[in-house]
């Protein structure tokens, strides 16, 4: 796999679900931007199949992770949302060579970035999934549903 | 919405309130985008009027037991879509040029089928396969479902069409390598791998009687033996054979001089010692040193090696070395050039770099110091392990090449370098070796008693041994040492010590040798630096330090050999200016040879090139003779070294995993006995041994290059200079028709399959029942030939599997499959009772469900099986444990086959093909269709189609239903004239754009590029961008954009989302 050498960030594992119980000031905001080429693809299947999910996930389709920058998850950020997820191709298998890892730079920089300013890194994950694995991506968006429902909301001055 | 009554109302709505943008809230977009973008285009709103709210997968779908949050997030996600509407602007497309052709990938049923339509329709099709043949699984089958009417017959007439339309171009032994540009203009990049075997070939077969390498038939599933050359059925296309080379050996490459090791084997287990001799004499002239004297790192890397134990190659050469008699005698080269050539020394560099001289057509000369030819070979190796009379048989071989032997000539004394080259030789080649014994610290020379190893071993070959006394210490403990210690022991000495500096246990001799040696009584004595050799006049001790103390040993003895490094003679310089000798080597230009006097070459032990073993002088040998011929010539005529090529590899799972069958030992003369004999101490194999060892190859490298075929083609053929090469082709269209693999029924161990002999697959069993299979039709069972009474067949393996060992998707076609072969047995041997364990009986299709009924009719039994245990009786039958899961009881039966009907899922020119196109597979490995209901022969990249079961599972009428929709969707592309370039592509502001090139960098598609007409700015190729955006994220100074993904319309989506 190239991501290791190149890329400074790391893939979630969707099935590592935080535990915590939701703090109770209301529900949370979630942006995911997905794929059009596997995580959309998913996104419909587990739509056709009825797959309960939690309601604070909002999708936006992108057509490759590769086209997400740091300025349209920071806005997500500024303009409401409490968590970003990007959702893309399994590594080695992006449909354009290698959008999936350049986005997974960027997340890296954008959660080094949140931290220096004393946001939780985790505001801002990434997963990679195929097509044809609804079950993941459902395990993906409960995770960061979880993840986000543990955190307060995120405070903006 | 997306019905007429939905598209009436957006027509009404945008007509009566002249709206400019449509949002749409229904479906995902990936569902029914494009027939909204088609609407709201024939509306005349331009591209990228529509935004698209997904309410139904994105939203009420999947919050159904939430239904007032899920109206919230639908108000949400409608605003959003609003929010974007504002933001889309129109998008700018051009037309595109069609090419009226297609490339259709994979030549089974399917892809024939496209093709043919295609061709019918008057466009070129180039048919891309990358076996051999046409006719993919189908052209394997016997007989197909539900009419049982014969495979080969159905197909031959489609094969035979696709070899005869002028439209359709076959590329067999093809591989599409990358696919770009945009549909209408596909450039398809096509690996042509080397037949090895021109169109000159007559399919005549005689090539195939004479290959000596039996392969695993892949065409056969593994249930025969086919040779290297051949080709697979009758009917293929095309006609020619093919000669199945996989990389040179791991032998072979391991090899100094690269001996078509795996071919002289071959050749051996047929029984054709005569035409191994030949083979093994191709490259090198003394196959007697291979198996004698040579190190066999041929062995060290045999794959062999990786089941049980490596062949014994050695073993095996030195059987065939001793069968020289047998050999034909030498075809004697034409001298073609009338240039004469000069090799000073008759040792094994010398006499081969003669031997290739006179092959290449040149007079040549041998000139040696001693009275006879074989320099180390005849005058330091004893002969008891390499004899006298077949080096000698050798030798007589190389001079009837024609080339002239002067021996008991110095060079130096009786003529010089200067003189040959005044006596009109026009090249010289040094092969002198190293003759002197190294500088005696020690002692002078010429005491009695005192002896170097070369001495003494060079007397006895002249046949006037030195005394030796009767207590021998040989000081040093390299091969000379314990060749010296031997031969003293046959001159009569009582006791023979190798006293050597090193550890006894880390000797630098060859290990073989000192346990041989020890055999005989030689003793060794590790440690020792000898720095006295005591006596007044005769010799009467040698003392040693040893170990870090220095405490002083002495070993008495009246004969001391001292086994010293053997050095250059500098005797033949003289006469020789302009070759200079530095460091004990004649200084060579290591490219060429060539020494610093221009025409005078250097090779074997005594050039800087440095070979130390006979194997290497003679690889030496072959060097020097191409880079003379090369200077003769004046041009670069022959590659002095020879390129390292590809070498074959296997993969573990593909070499048998059947029980270790161990190598012959090699017999050796009993110790005691033969410490007097001068007769050969290694025995060598009985010809019965040395067949049996030779079946032990696993044929790793297919082909073993051994040219049996080359001889015996009377079309003259074979061109074993054929190189794959690569060529673009320009299409309109792909049809992607690469087909399924079968399941590996290894990944379930229980099953047993591939450990024991009868439990075989479905098309296994298809070539047992099929006339042209290699049984001729008759039922037969692997383990010993008999016709099987009870035959069990095993429904869904590997399909319909929840474990992570299987599929999960019904292969389809299995049940039939079995239905049909089950119903042939019936009918051929009545009396044979054939069961089929299915998980639930599938027929769906015309005529299926009948022709079960018709089948069951006929006595095969069905029973609703699950799984439970199998078992291997020592006769190789097979207990079967399962449930009856419609009585629930449970049954223990034996069996005397067991046939697997293995699922579907998609081949490795599947995962291949979607790698190079950018298409999608499922978790099986089929090709994602566009739709899976409404565009289902269209993959999801514009202009390539799909067809078969690349696909999906199916049988062969559905495949080739697919294929010829899949031909029409190409025809309707082809037909309408132009195309339109996407609309959603990136674009570069040129007066923005800084010209960087990091875009040109990170596009996957080559579609940007920088140029430069005043000002360096990025240019974006439209018909070629595919739209992914990743050029625009990267895009350090803004310039960069793309349509329908702008920065204004993400972020007005993610705002009002947020």
């Amino acid at each position: 796999m190239p991501s290791a050498a190149r890329t400074g960030g790391a893939v979630a594992e969707p099935e590592r679900f935080a535990t915590e119980p939701a703090a109770d000031d209301g529900e949370r905001t979630i942006i995911g931007f997905f794929c059009r080429e596997c995580a959309y693809a998913a996104a419909d299947a587990t739509g056709n199949a009825r797959v309960p999910l939690p309601t604070t996930v909002r999708s936006v389709l992108v057509p490759c992770t590769g086209r997400v920058g740091p300025l349209h998850v920071m806005s997500a950020l500024a303009e409401g949302a409490d968590g970003v997820f990007l959702a893309g191709c399994l590594e080695g298998q992006c449909h354009y060579r290698e959008g999936n890892l350049s986005a997974l730079d960027r997340i890296a920089f954008v959660q080094r970035l949140l931290e220096s300013v004393g946001v939780e890194r985790e505001r801002v994950q990434m997963f990679t999934m195929s097509a044809a694995d609804s079950p993941r991506f459902v395990a993906a968006t409960k995770r960061m549903h979880a993840t986000i429902s543990a955190l307060p909301r995120l405070e903006r001055r | 919405m997306c019905g007429t009554e939905g598209r009436r109302r957006i027509e009404r709505a945008v007509q009566s309130r002249g709206l400019d943008h449509i949002v749409i809230g229904a479906c995902s977009r990936r569902v029914q985008g494009p027939t909204f973008e088609r609407i709201a285009r024939e509306l005349r709103l331009g591209e990228n009027a529509v935004a698209f709210a997904n309410l139904r997968e994105g939203c009420s779908f999947v919050h159904r037991d939430e239904p007032a949050k899920a109206q919230k997030k639908a108000e949400t996600i409608l605003a959003a879509s609003v929010a974007r509407a504002a933001q889309q602007s129109d998008l700018k497309r051009s037309r595109t040029f069609l090419q009226r052709s297609a490339v259709v990938v994979g030549g089974g049923i399917g892809g024939m089928s496209a093709a043919e339509e295609l061709a019918d329709a008057g466009i070129e099709v180039h048919l891309v396969e990358r076996q051999q043949s046409l006719g993919g699984y189908m052209a394997r089958l016997s007989k197909t479902f539900p009419t049982e009417d014969c495979a080969m017959c159905s197909l031959a007439p489609r094969l035979a069409n696709a070899a005869t339309d002028s439209r359709i171009h076959v590329h067999t032994l093809s591989e599409v390598t990358a696919v770009s540009g945009p549909p209408g203009e596909l450039r398809v990049r096509v690996l042509h791998r080397p037949s090895f075997v021109s169109e000159r070939c007559v399919a005549c077969g005689r090539c195939t009687s004479a290959c000596p390498v039996e392969l695993e038939s892949d065409f056969d599933f593994g249930m025969a033996k086919r040779k290297a050359i051949g080709r697979p059925f009758a009917n293929a296309v095309p006609a020619g054979f093919v000669i199945d080379f996989r990389g040179e050996a791991p032998c072979r490459s391991a090899c100094p001089v690269h001996t078509a090791v795996q071919g002289v084997v071959a050749l051996v287990a047929q029984g054709r010692t005569g035409d191994a001799y030949e083979l093994a004499s191709r490259e090198n002239p003394f196959p007697s040193v291979c198996g004698r004297i040579c190190p066999h790192d041929c062995e060290t890397e045999c794959t062999r090696g990786r089941v049980d134990e490596a062949v014994a190659i050695a073993g095996i050469g030195r059987f065939i070395a001793d069968q020289v008699e047998s050999a034909k005698p030498v075809a004697v080269p034409t001298a073609v050039y009338s240039v004469r050539a000069a090799v000073v020394g008759a040792g094994p560099a010398g006499l081969t770099a003669a031997r290739e001289l006179a092959r290449f057509g040149y007079h040549v000369t041998v000139f040696e110091a001693q009275p006879e030819a074989g320099g180390a070979l005849r005058f330091v190796i004893p002969e008891f392990r390499l004899p006298r009379e077949l080096l000698a048989a050798e030798v007589a071989r190389v001079l009837a090449h024609g080339v002239e032997l002067k021996a008991g000539q110095r060079c130096g004394a009786d003529f010089t370098v200067d003189s040959l080259l005044a006596a009109g030789f026009q090249a010289v080649l040094l092969a002198v070796g190293l003759q002197r014994a190294g500088s005696v610290p020690l002692a002078a020379s010429g005491r009695p008693g005192l002896a170097t190893a070369v001495e003494l071993l060079r007397s006895q070959a002249l046949g006037e041994p030195i005394p030796v006394g009767r207590h021998v210490v040989v000081v040093g403990g390299g091969d000379d040492a314990f060749d010296a210690a031997r031969t003293c022991l046959r001159l009569g000495a009582e006791s023979a010590t190798v006293a050597c500096p090193e550890d006894a246990a880390e000797l630098r001799a060859e290990a073989d040798l000192v346990a041989e040696a020890l055999e005989e009584g030689v003793e060794v004595e590790g440690g020792l630096s000898a720095f006295e050799i005591v006596g007044a006049g005769a010799v009467s001790a040698v003392r040693f330090r040893k170990g870090p103390a220095g405490e002083t040993v002495e070993l008495p003895a009246d004969c001391v050999v001292l086994a010293t490094e053997r050095e250059i003679d500098e005797e033949f310089l003289s006469g020789a200016p302009g070759v200079r000798v530095v460091a004990g080597q004649i200084v060579v230009d290591r490219a060429t040879m060539m020494t610093e006097r221009p025409g005078v070459f250097a090779a074997g032990d005594a050039a800087a090139t440095g070979p130390a073993t006979p194997i290497e002088a003679i690889a030496a040998g072959r060097r020097a003779a191409r880079s003379i011929h090369n200077y003769l010539r004046g041009e670069d005529w022959a590659e002095v070294w020879e390129p390292a090529r590809p070498t074959a590899e296997v993969a573990d799972a593909d070499l048998s995993t059947g029980k270790p069958e161990w190598r012959q030992p090699m017999p050796v003369a009993a110790g005691p006995g033969r410490r007097r004999s001068w007769a050969e101490v290694r025995l060598g194999f009985t010809a019965d041994d040395a067949v049996a060892e030779a079946r032990r190859c696993v044929a790793c490298g297919g082909c073993s290059e051994c040219r049996s075929c080359e001889t015996v083609c009377p079309a003259h053929a074979i061109d074993f200079d054929q190189e794959p090469w690569e060529e673009e082709l320009t299409v309109g269209a792909m049809v992607i028709a690469t087909g399924h693999r079968e399941f590996d029924a290894r990944r379930k161990p229980p099953l047993g399959y591939g450990r024991y002999a009868n439990v075989i697959t479905q098309s296994q069993l298809a070539r047992l029942v099929s006339a042209s299979g290699p049984t001729g039709g008759e039922l037969r069972r692997p383990s010993d030939g008999a016709v099987p009474k009870r035959i069990f067949m095993l429904q869904c393996v590997g399909s319909r599997d929840q474990t992570s060992r299987g599929n999960t998707h019904c292969s389809a076609i299995c049940c039939l499959f079995a239905t049909v072969h089950a119903s042939l047995i019936k009918q051929e041997h009545p009396d044979c009772e054939v069961t089929i364990g299915y998980t639930d009986l599938r027929a769906p299709g015309k005529a299926h469900e009948e022709y079960y009924r018709l089948v069951s009719t006929r006595g095969v039994r069905y029973v609703r099986t699950r799984f439970g245990e199998l078992i291997e009786e020592p006769d190789k039958s097979l207990r079967v444990r399962f449930e009856d899961t419609v009585t629930g009881t449970k049954a223990e039966e034996l069996f005397d086959l067991v046939v697997l009907s293995v699922g579907l899922e998609g081949s490795d020119g599947t995962t291949q093909i979607a790698r190079v196109a950018g298409l999608q597979q499922d978790a099986a490995g089929f090709l994602k269709e566009y739709h899976p209901k409404l565009r289902p022969v269209d993959s999801q990249r514009a202009g390539i189609f799909l067809a078969g079961t690349a696909q999906g599972p199916k049988n062969i009428p559905d495949t080739i239903a697919q294929a010829k929709a899949a031909a029409a969707r190409v025809m309707s592309m082809l037909s309408s004239g132009f195309l339109m370039t996407p609309a959603e592509v990136a674009w570069s502001d040129p007066a923005v754009c800084i010209g960087c090139g990091v875009c040109e960098n990170v596009c996957p598609q080559g579609a940007v590029h920088v140029v430069d007409d005043g000002i360096a700015h990025a240019v974006v190729e439209s018909e070629s961008c595919r739209g992914c955006g990743i050029c625009v994220a990267e895009c350090p100074s803004g310039a960069m954009t793309l349509g329908g993904f702008s920065d204004a319309e993400i972020l007005a989506e993610v705002t009002a989302r947020a």
